[in-house]
């Protein structure tokens, strides 16, 4: 029997989750079309996307529009892989409970 | 950590992923209002030019609505996200809107907009290719209804009376827009309902 696979811890968190999802299917979103989406606090969030920035599944890009100040957040490459393999390791722990 | 996670969260996990991409690749369905703006629209278009001023009733009544779609439509969705679906999706409509203004306009002007089955057919073959390549994209089977219907009033409008070809329109506006409409508001409303928050 093959050895079952490990979730990502960073990955596997619910918000994480969803952010890492929700930016997946963009090609940028903003921190308030996050908070919206997830209606997470800001608190909350913050801390969220910190956490994957940190571990690099995101990239952060602060810029004035209209002399607003805009941060906006995409998945990449490392983080889209992790979500793939998030994907993959869940469906292979849920085997054929995935239909049930 | 599986050893403390059930398999019903693991589920969980799953449709959450699904949610949310799905959240993300949303477009159409925040539209819904677009569509009963544009019925209504058209509504008053055929009325105003019903009681006269034919050259004028469309392209001003056209120019109104789509200054109220991009007032509304840039408060509505300011800080949205591009995709590439919606970019796709967008270009077809703002194509249609350019096409239908400046051929209407011209028409209009040049006094050749006499035909009513020709309008009438042109108008509902438009809105048909409009509403059946958005339906192709998104996979969408209610909006591919619509365009089913729209390219149906294009061929019946050329047989029919100058009253027949008015009602099969009347009758292809009021579904593909109005109810279609009202439909698309109600499902994105129940949807942003049954999704509710995500906590950390």
């Amino acid at each position: 029997m093959p050895d079952l696979p490990e979730l990502n811890p960073v990955v596997h968190g619910r918000l994480r989750l969803a952010l890492l999802s929700l930016l997946s299917a963009v090609e940028a979103a903003e921190f308030t079309w996050l908070r919206a989406k997830t209606e997470a606090t800001d608190g909350n969030l913050g801390a969220q996307l910190l956490k994957l920035e940190e571990a690099g599944y995101v990239g952060v890009e602060k810029k004035f529009v209209l002399r607003k100040p805009q941060t906006l957040y995409r998945i990449t490459e490392p983080g889209r892989q992790a979500l793939t393999e998030y994907v993959h390791a869940l469906k292979q722990l849920l085997g054929p409970a995935i239909d049930a | 950590m599986q050893d403390h996670t059930t398999e019903q969260e693991l589920k969980d996990r799953l449709t959450l992923i699904e949610t949310m991409i799905a959240e993300g690749r949303r477009n159409t369905e925040s539209w819904g209002w677009t569509f009963v703006l544009w019925g209504v629209a058209y509504y008053l278009a055929f009325g105003w030019s019903a009681w006269g001023h034919g050259a004028w009733a469309w392209p001003v009544t056209i120019l109104i609505a789509v200054i109220v779609t991009i007032v509304v439509a840039s408060l509505k969705t300011g800080n949205h996200p591009e995709t590439t679906w919606g970019r796709a999706i967008g270009s077809i409509w703002i194509a249609l809107g350019i096409s239908m203004f400046l051929l209407f306009l011209t028409l209009g002007l040049s006094g050749r907009l006499t035909d009513q089955h020709l309008f009438v057919a042109v108008i509902s073959a438009i809105l048909g290719m409009a509403n059946g390549a958005s339906a192709l994209i998104l996979r969408w089977k209610v909006q591919f209804a619509c365009a089913v219907v729209w390219w149906v009033a294009a061929v019946t409008t050329c047989f029919g009376t100058d009253a027949q070809s008015m009602i099969v329109f009347l009758i292809a506006i009021f579904l593909c827009q109005i109810v279609f409409g009202i439909y698309g508001v109600i499902a994105e409303a129940q949807e942003r309902k049954r999704r509710g928050p995500v906590h950390a």
